[in-house]
């Protein structure tokens, strides 16, 4: 047929077409058109929207061809015109749908259209494809892209932005003012909450005692100013964001690389969000360049997961709060991205252009340097590889996107109150069931340079976070409606920092390679030196730093001490294996000089006269360096009496009960002394320097500062191969295995319970007393009072206390965060 | 027929719809399930698992697949050599196996041997993907966290017996090189920890994991959960009404007491086992007195005084089957360059693993048979991938070689199959529905000795597995709004030459 007919009006013609076609319709097998006026809303966009939109609608372009528009479906796709106006019985969209090419029947996916269908469509066809103006299959621009800093409403006395949005929202939820938490409840939720810790008990009966009626402010902005104490509770929240760890995947091929040092520093001095995120999606140095390398698998792996497919996906999801891993294999299907939007993203990083891949098939098309939304931005896809790495870093940050600082406030809001004001977090193409306060929070951080304290102390500050905590189920139903923070669950981190803070048994050594004198003089103006006493490496013989065979040497120090100390806190190393002892008693080990070892000596010491023995081992097979080096930094109210390795230190042959005050070692002699802190081959000054103060600062190893071990595991530390975002608190029955028969929560009780014995030499109830206040942060009534002084007995007996910790540490007051 | 098959078939029923129930009253991840099929169909044949894993990659020319023995002497061309042992028989005309696996020969009667498994070409090799593929079904990396088939049957399926874990994990532990790899698949991944593997990473000390602490009396534990109660109840905080975090702390803590104080945690301690059951689960050459005394240190002493450990899992796992284990997984544990991952002296490594094997796993099979449990236990030895002595990868995508090979073999070390191939390899399958006596698939008689007929991939293993537990192949769960289907993309064939 020639096309020249269309312009002869088509409605006329169609009882013609009809009775014309008839014989070679039978012929064809084609449905036959419908035999009325169709109409595009009510009849053709159904079965558009139903059946065609999954591939060619919202800007997916299967074979070539979309149908947002008229225009578009008109267009045609790659293998020529899908519709031929007027003449439905050549159109290939037609002989598609009816399945006439067997191969390439449509729908591809899903139920194949009735004759009916197809006759209406036939029909729509014949009668000239009219298409309501209005409607696009076009991808709609998703909210939460644009800045907008709305106004709060006026609301006599109350003064704070964010409890002025909330005001009104109560009212429009007919919710009635609720008053709020108590300060022990408060004080419970916001040392946890901010630093990750538990309110020390003379703090919390200082802040208690407290009258002033600004307090809680003071108090939140006193612990956000904790640079140390904050760094390393956030620490975990960004390795959990930016799947970075000590040890995991990647690592034992060297396909990955970690950014601790650089993101500890980041927290400590809080570096401005915006220049984070540069430093990490644009990284100028290798230190943070971990984020965006990825983790590069030995062997073959799926096309999507190639390095700037990794970046793609996450940069998406951790700073833009989407979801395109679907879109990394095949356009998704669960929402608009498309798997040239995954490949645009991952184009700004790759050398070349990337051959895009459709479930691991390659497509032979090629996809252009784009950004998630160019609406926002545009990358210059001619640009060499590092301008478009800045320019995207550029977008990411510009104040034109709103998108970036909503994705961050709004995760800090489900951090601190259980729930996102987006839900799922990283669903941030939906709306916030309060779009106010999730567009002001967002506007207030671009306004205050992106200080994510500031926006830390507002949400802190609100009545919404100091209401009454709320049943927070893991999968809700119905309409979310707000009435205050979910009933929260310590973290394998919290749990783990509470134990330690609780019994004093924590990790011994750091392995997070980090500064921790950064943003601890901020934090402390009485920080003074860390090191007030020359340290030198020792051994037994000279030169021993240039080779030794191996070999073991014995090491003794004594000192007094005026008083009992306020603090003590050691680093030692040894190279290669060294056994400390205080006063007999045998305090740890270690074997990795380039990690100083760090304890908390004080409840190891005494008034008076002080014996440290070490047992040093110089390893390996044949001459090798040896050495060992020690500081402790002891201090008595404001004075220092710190002991460091050096020639005072005595060497000799060990016999029975040598690390004891019995043994006489006047036959011992001096060590040798082989040279200062920073000598070759140790260097060992920053290292020795950072674990002193790591330790006197935090007072023990916080658990984001270790691997994951099997407790952590336990209680919900992922494993850092993907992304994780939100992290599940529910308990399950394999954690509370763990905690009831497990054996590092066991050993935990046992020694602290052991430590708390030894160092507390007071009544039963007063020890009851302590142990509540600083485990759940309130005094145990009468009756919790008796039932615990029946069972640790009087005077305390170590299976009792014992015991009685174990049920503190599974109390839902300790667990929960209420 | 067995007399005890309808007491089965009636508890199975009983199980069958406590499981469905459970599946439904889990909640989360939402299932996704085929229109046609559903959880506990009537067509299943087993109940439990047990998974035998020989982590490391286990010949299949040195093991269940005998090819030309061409024994040792010095100037051997490496390519002459095909297998390192003579072929013996089985109780099942015609199936052959190598010398060395004697005890398994005599109960072939009672199984399957598929001899086309295929692992996946990943590229240059690292055992920890094929494992986790072997594990999940698919290939690593995934975009969201794959679960452990362990993990996808405890979910689906429930506990047999609510007082044990459904996925019990023995002889595995993960403080070596790799370890981290391999705790990325002992997991339950996106579908929550609850349906995780409970771990027994030494069977001696099993009964630890089962019990009140060390050193606490059960008078004490049963005291200390008492009080627990009596503080918990006169806490402020029950004052108010409940809320699902508190609710489901208390109620884990509770299921955890249970278990530990149930008698079904007497399976777990082999002290209770008669000595002469135990001797049978351990290799000849070990001195039964010193199987508990288990070195940490990773060279050669750990592996010889360790020889014993997998005939003691094998040995917990049937006791555990016998109080209502769901899935449990023995492995001979994967660590780098020890075990069956022989990188150097294959023939005599081989020799101490099939004496680590042999007896414990036909022992394991003739135990269940008399218990009358073998109908409904499905027992499963595999390996992640096979070895040969000159091809790297499979032989149509050879890729980079981490062993060197000699031109000629002038010392025993150089005797065995010390590379990695993936084009053919064993599983041996018994119980639980499967047939009896059946040889499935065939590799070549000639090196490279690949699959030749009736090739068997990791999906097709799995949906049979599946199926004999009524789950269907295509069963998804939700994940981040997409289907994460329980056998790769739900396109699993269920291999029904292999079931009875």
């Amino acid at each position: 047929m020639n096309r020249g007919h269309i312009a002869i009006p088509l409605l006329a013609l169609v009882p013609f077409l009809a009775s014309a076609q008839d014989t070679s319709e039978r012929q064809t097998g084609l449905p036959l058109p419908t035999k009325r006026h169709v109409d595009f809303s009510a009849d053709i966009r159904p079965i558009i929207e139903q059946s065609c939109l999954a591939c060619h609608g919202r800007e997916r372009d299967k074979g070539g061809f979309r149908m947002d528009t008229r225009e578009l479906a008109l267009k045609g796709g790659d293998s020529g015109l899908a519709i031929t106006v007027g003449n439905s019985a050549q159109s290939r969209l037609i002989q598609l749908v009816a399945g006439k090419e067997s191969e390439s029947f449509m729908p591809r996916k899903g139920n194949r259209l009735t004759p009916e269908q197809i006759g209406l469509l036939r029909a729509w066809i014949d009668q000239g494809a009219a298409w309501d103006r209005s409607v696009s299959f076009a991808r709609n621009e998703p909210p939460n892209l644009h800045p907008r800093r709305p106004i709060p409403p006026e609301i006599e006395g109350v003064k704070l932005p964010l409890d002025r949005f909330l005001d009104a929202y109560f009212q429009r939820e007919s919710i009635s003012s609720q008053p709020v938490i108590n300060d022990r409840l408060f004080a419970r939720r916001v040392w946890l909450d901010s630093i990750g810790l538990l309110p020390p008990p003379d703090q919390l009966r200082k802040f208690l005692a407290d009258d002033r009626p600004n307090k809680r402010e003071l108090l939140v902005d006193r612990l956000l100013n904790d640079n140390p104490a904050y760094a390393q509770h956030w620490l975990t929240f960004w390795n959990d964001l930016l799947r970075n760890d000590y040890a995991g995947t990647g690592y034992l091929n060297n396909g990955r690389s970690q950014i601790t040092a650089w993101l500890y520093e980041a927290l400590a001095t809080n570096k401005r969000h915006d220049q984070f995120i540069k430093e990490l999606v644009d990284p100028i140095e290798y230190k943070s360049s971990g984020f965006l390398d990825g983790i590069v698998w030995r062997g073959v792996v799926n096309a999507s997961q190639r390095p700037e497919m990794q970046a793609s996906q996450n940069i998406s999801q951790v700073f833009l709060g989407v979801n395109i891993k679907c879109a990394s294999c095949h356009d998704s299907l669960i929402n608009d991205y498309t798997l040239k939007d995954a490949y645009g993203l991952a184009s700004v990083f790759a050398n070349k252009p990337l051959e895009m891949h459709e479930c691991n098939q390659a497509t032979g098309k090629f996809s252009a340097p784009r950004f998630l939304f160019p609406q926002l931005g545009r990358i210059d896809e001619s640009a060499a590889l590092e301008t478009r790495r800045r320019q995207l870093a550029e977008i990411l940050t510009h104040p034109a996107n709103g998108r970036t600082p909503r994705v961050i406030v709004n995760r800090l809001w489900a951090r601190l109150l259980g729930r996102g004001l987006v839900e799922p977090v990283d669903e941030m193409d939906l709306p916030a069931w309060n779009q106010d306060v999730l567009d002001w929070l967002a506007a207030d951080l671009v306004a205050n340079k992106w200080n994510l304290k500031i926006t830390l102390a507002r949400i802190l500050n609100s009545r919404a976070y100091q209401l009454p905590a709320v049943d927070h189920p893991e999968h809700p139903t119905g309409k979310y409606v707000f009435r205050g923070p979910g009933v929260g669950r310590l973290n394998a981190e919290q749990y783990r920092d509470a134990l330690s803070s609780l019994t004093g048994v924590g990790y011994v050594t750091p392995t997070a390679n980090v500064d921790f004198s950064l943003g601890a003089k901020a934090a402390n103006p009485r920080h003074e030196q860390t090191i007030t006493r020359p340290i030198r490496w020792i051994w037994s013989e000279p030169a021993a730093d240039k080779g030794l065979t191996s070999g073991s040497i014995n090491l003794r120090r004594t000192f007094n001490l005026p008083e009992l100390p306020t603090h003590a806190v050691a680093a030692i190393a040894a190279d290669d294996i060294f056994e400390l002892y205080i006063n007999s008693i045998r305090v740890l080990n270690g074997s990795n000089w380039k990690r100083p070892s760090y304890a908390n000596l004080r409840p190891y010491l005494r008034k008076g006269r002080n014996l440290i023995a070490v047992q040093a081992v110089n390893a390996g097979s044949g001459v090798n360096s040896a050495g060992f080096i020690f500081y402790c930094r002891i201090d008595i109210a404001e004075k220092r009496f710190d002991i460091a390795s050096d020639k005072t230190w005595l060497t000799g042959r060990a016999a029975p009960r040598w690390t004891g005050f019995a043994f006489d070692d006047h036959d011992w002699k001096p060590v040798a002394v082989l040279g200062p802190i920073d000598m070759k081959p140790w260097c060992l000054q920053t290292r020795l320097e950072a674990t002193v103060s790591g330790a006197y600062f935090s007072g023990s190893v916080r658990a984001a500062l270790v691997p994951s071990d099997r407790l952590a595991r336990a209680l919900g530390r992922p494993s850092r191969e993907r992304v994780v975002t939100t992290r599940r608190l529910t308990a399950t029955d394999l954690q509370a295995l763990e905690l009831t028969n497990g054996e590092s929560v066991s050993r935990i009780l046992r020694q602290g319970a052991y430590k708390l014995a030894m160092e507390h030499k007071t009544t039963p109830v007063a020890l009851i007393n302590q142990l509540y206040v600083h485990a759940i942060s309130r005094a145990p009534s009468a009756q919790e009072r008796d039932i615990a002084a029946q069972l640790i007995g009087s005077p305390v007996k170590q299976e009792g206390l014992e015991d009685f910790l174990w049920a503190i540490a599974m109390h839902p007051e300790f667990q929960l965060i209420y | 027929m067995k007399p005890n098959t309808k007491s089965t078939r009636r508890s199975f029923l009983k199980t069958a719809s406590t499981a469905t129930l459970g599946a439904l009253t889990a909640g989360w991840p939402r299932a996704i399930q085929a229109r046609d099929s559903r959880i506990g169909a009537s067509h299943a044949t087993a109940d439990r698992v047990i998974v035998l894993f020989m982590g490391g990659g286990m010949a299949h020319t040195e093991t269940f697949d005998p090819k030309r023995h061409t024994p040792f002497r010095k100037g051997l061309n490496p390519a002459q050599v095909l297998s390192t042992f003579p072929t013996i028989d089985t109780a099942a005309d015609p199936i052959k196996f190598t010398a060395g696996l004697e005890k398994i020969a005599s109960v072939m009667d009672r199984g399957t041997l598929i001899r086309g498994y295929t692992a996946g070409d990943l590229g240059h090799i690292l055992h920890t993907r094929h494992q986790y593929q072997w594990h999940t079904g698919y290939t690593p990396p995934q975009t969201v966290a794959a679960p452990h088939i362990g993990s996808v049957i405890a979910r689906a399926l429930g506990p047999l017996n609510p007082a044990v874990p459904a996925f019990i994990d023995i002889g595995q532990r993960f403080d070596m090189l790799e370890g981290e790899e391999m705790k990325v698949f002992h997991s339950a991944g996106f579908l929550g920890s609850e349906y995780g593997p409970f771990m027994i990473q030494n069977p001696d000390q099993a009964a630890a994991a089962a019990r009140p602490p060390g050193g606490m009396t059960p008078s004490r534990f049963a005291n200390r959960d008492k009080f627990y109660r009596k503080l918990v109840a006169n806490s402020p905080v029950m004052l108010h009404g409940g809320d699902y975090q508190r609710e489901s702390l208390l109620r884990s803590l509770d299921n955890a007491h249970r278990l530990l104080s149930s008698d079904a945690a007497q399976a777990f301690d082999l002290s209770r086992e008669p000595r002469e059951n135990l001797r049978r689960y351990l290799p000849d050459t070990v001195d039964t007195s010193k199987v508990s005394r288990v070195k940490q240190t990773r060279d050669g002493a750990y592996e010889r005084d360790t020889l014993g450990r997998f005939g003691m899992g094998c040995l917990l796992a049937r006791r555990l089957c016998e109080v209502g284990a769901r899935f449990i997984e023995v492995g001979t544990e994967y660590i780098p360059f020890l075990n069956w991952d022989t990188h150097d002296n294959g023939h005599t490594r081989v020799i101490d693993m099939k004496r680590a094997i042999d007896g414990p796993v036909a022992q394991l099979v003739l135990d269940l048979e008399e218990r009358g449990l073998l109908d409904r236990t499905l027992i499963v030895l595999a390996s992640e991938f096979s070895r040969d002595m000159l091809i790297e990868g499979s032989p149509a995508k050879v890729v980079f070689d981490e062993v060197p090979v000699p031109p000629s073999i002038e010392e025993l070390k150089y005797y065995g199959m010390h590379r990695h191939f993936t084009d053919a390899g064993c599983v041996l399958l018994f119980g639980g529905g499967i047939k009896k006596g059946h040889l499935h698939g065939e590799t070549a008689d000639e090196r490279p000795c690949g699959t030749i007929k009736d090739r068997v991939v990791i999906e097709d293993l799995h949906a049979t597995i599946y199926h004999a537990l009524g789950i269907p192949p295509t069963l998804a769960y939700e994940v981040e709004k997409r289907p994460f289907y329980v056998t790769r993309d739900g396109k699993g064939k269920v291999i029904h030459d292999l079931l009875g």
